[in-house]
């Protein structure tokens, strides 16, 4: 049993990896990864609202009567959302300034409703919250990842911490959308060929 | 799952009724900490408007504290009128709708005091860019003319294209322009290309544009000289019109 | 004029897709066949240009600081709801997709036989809910919201439209088995970013 909480813990982070692998959640993880900071926060909203609403659907999942499964699960969702979008404008104004709108959007984020759909309806409350912050932290990585390359080759920083030497230019391409698909494209390739997971297209 | 219309509907209902408290609780918990925060934000651009370093070599801020020390040490404020460009006696900025500073209808002016003498002053500046509405301040010395500063801290300008506007190089080259000139207002200017260029015998109001910006550039120059002339009403009646 | 530089604006300088990422799920999933693409963006458009305004009609009317004032109960108008801002808009959008499918069912049953398929996907399309969030954030008025929304399905169905066209040429070549489907789709997105933003040379 335990064997198989950590597998569902572990698995999303590069096995079945939720943005690279299951193709899920990619709209925001590209929009908030000019830098670090700002993909952090990201990253940690998402994560605790995809446990959270894995964990409260899964405890609901018998007596969710199945007409309205959907409404409700957008329901919790969307107030798990505004909550964490209240704290951050509340603690981090900054950052909240910066993410704009996207913080919003994690209702829409496929990763979100997908594990709901996929597997807190039918799974213990445990493993779904397990499940959830697997997802959540697999989505996390490959944000990080993103935004590393785009900060340091972007601005010379991580963190807003200077780290190239001061004549660094810095690449405006890395900053603006084209820099964000690249570098996705590039880690989908690099993480595919090392998991051998194909697309059969 | 064969479960009744009503228990649907009861269903429903409690999750209704459970979110909206739980919003409701949390939005009424958090709305003062958040709205400290923004008065903060005001205080910290103006603070920085003025010239103030707000913060240190690593670039953390200055902390809460100590931004309301120095904005109640120097700084007081009065609002105008926008169309008259008369001050309102009694008014403070806390009092002023969103609504009334986007149009412009009332003005407020921040003063810089030092020894009792106002030395600066300093108003906010914001209009459109090129995709977003661009929030700043222009800061004057006591001559009412002579720009100390202009900053842009809010705008949803292009990163590395219209987002330089944020950068300090850009800002640096206002200072010592004038919105002065005989007495009359002069129009500020983001010139396209260089201002070496421009105006080769050298001037007093033109700064340089940023390439690939060109637009953004536009902006600047439409809602800084629309705010100028609203408050120059103001600063030629101090000035006295000399 | 305004209205027009705007529907420029956001099909080509700042479209949705290409320039702030929304609606990247079904743009990957669905661009695999031309004839969905089509589909589904005509969909997103129908949809958007609804949404968009519904949704900026609560927010006018129930949302803002101050927006209850018509009722005339002073309490009331002093309320600030805005932080249920994305619970309404998105319970509006589910609503309105449902009614949209179900009105089309009876009176449009040609145009259902295309689109409607589509529908039940749009309601967690970000770029529908984003469309209304930035509507928000941006202030628009009343007609530049019905034009904004309008403009941005309708850069969105253009960039699936064309991504599917790509796609359907990629299958005739060779490209390394990690690359293949969703890597190379990035990357040929991350082109057609490129392209778009030499629009933003158009001065308007």
């Amino acid at each position: 049993m335990a064997e198989n909480l950590k597998k569902i813990l572990v698995d999303p982070l590069s096995e079945s990896n939720p943005i690279t692998i299951q193709i899920l959640g990619i709209c925001s993880a590209l929009a908030v990864t000019v830098k670090m900071e700002t993909a952090l926060v990201m990253a940690m909203a998402l994560t605790v609202v995809t446990a959270g609403s894995n964990l409260v659907i899964s405890l609901l999942r018998k007596s969710i009567p199945g007409r309205i499964r959907m409404v409700v699960e957008v329901a919790v969702i969307a107030t798990l959302v505004i909550v964490a979008d209240q704290f951050i404008r509340a603690y981090l104004f900054d950052i909240s300034r910066q993410l704009s709108v996207f913080v919003g959007l994690i209702i829409t984020n496929c990763i979100v409703m997908g594990r709901a759909e996929a597997f807190a309806i039918q799974n213990p409350p445990l493993p779904s919250l397990l499940d959830g912050l697997g997802n959540g932290l697999g989505y996390s990585l490959i944000l990080l990842i993103v935004a590393f390359f785009r900060e340091l080759l972007g601005s010379g920083s991580l963190f807003g911490w200077r780290l190239l030497p001061g004549g660094y230019p810095g690449n405006g391409m890395a900053l603006l959308a084209p820099g964000a698909f690249f570098a996705l494209g590039l880690i989908i390739w690099v993480q595919r060929t090392l998991t051998k997971k194909f697309d059969t297209e | 799952m064969a479960k009744g219309d009503a228990y649907t509907l009861g269903y429903a209902a409690i999750i209704c009724v459970v979110c909206s408290l739980l919003l409701s609780t949390t939005a009424s918990l958090l709305k003062p900490r958040q709205d400290i925060e923004v008065e903060l934000d005001r205080k910290l651009n103006v603070l920085k408007a003025f010239g103030v370093a707000t913060e240190d070599e690593r670039g953390k801020k200055m902390d809460g504290a100590e931004v309301d020390r120095r904005f109640a040490e120097h700084i007081s404020e009065i609002i105008l009128d926008g169309e008259t460009g008369q001050a309102i006696p009694g008014l403070t900025g806390r009092e002023l709708s969103r609504e009334d500073l986007e149009q412009k209808r009332k003005l407020p002016l921040y003063l810089w005091k030092e020894d009792g003498r106002i030395t600066r002053y300093a108003f906010p500046i914001s209009g459109k860019g090129l995709w977003s509405t661009i929030y700043g301040y222009m800061a004057l010395d006591a001559d009412l003319s002579t720009i100390i500063g202009v900053t842009f801290y809010r705008h949803g300008e292009t990163p590395g294209l219209g987002g330089e506007i944020a950068t300090e190089a850009f800002q640096k080259q206002f200072v010592g322009k004038r919105v002065f000139k005989d007495g009359r207002l002069q129009r500020i200017e983001v010139v396209k290309g260089t201002v070496a260029d421009r105006y080769p015998e050298g001037n007093d109001h033109a700064v340089d544009g940023i390439s690939g910006a060109t637009l953004t550039g536009r902006g600047l120059n439409q809602f800084m000289n629309r705010d100028l002339e609203k408050y120059g009403k103001y600063f030629t009646g101090i000035r006295g019109g000399g | 004029m305004d209205l027009l530089n705007l529907a420029i604006k956001s099909v080509f300088i700042e479209n949705i897709l290409l320039s702030t990422f929304l609606g990247m799920c079904s743009f990957l999933a669905i661009s695999r066949r031309i004839e969905a693409a089509t589909g589904l963006g005509m969909a997103v458009i129908f949809v958007q240009t609804i949404t968009v305004p519904a949704n900026w009609l609560i927010k006018h009317f129930f949302l803002e600081p101050g927006a209850l004032a018509w009722t005339g109960v002073p309490a009331l108008a002093a309320l600030d709801l805005s932080f249920l801002s994305f619970i309404c808009f998105i319970a509006v959008i589910a609503s309105l997709v449902q009614l949209v499918e179900m009105v089309m069912d009876r009176f449009f049953p040609a145009l259902y036989q295309t689109l409607g398929i589509f529908l039940p996907l749009i309601t967690v399309n970000c770029a529908i809910l984003g469309g209304s969030l930035f509507m928000m954030e941006r202030n628009y008025a009343f007609s530049q919201s019905v034009v904004f929304g309008a403009s941005s399905g309708g850069g969105w169905a253009l960039a699936i439209t064309a991504m599917a066209a790509i796609r359907k040429k990629l299958r005739y070549s060779n490209i390394p088995p990690g690359l293949k489907g969703l890597g190379i789709t990035m990357i040929l997105t991350g082109l057609m970013a490129m392209a778009f933003m030499c629009f933003s040379g158009i001065s308007l």
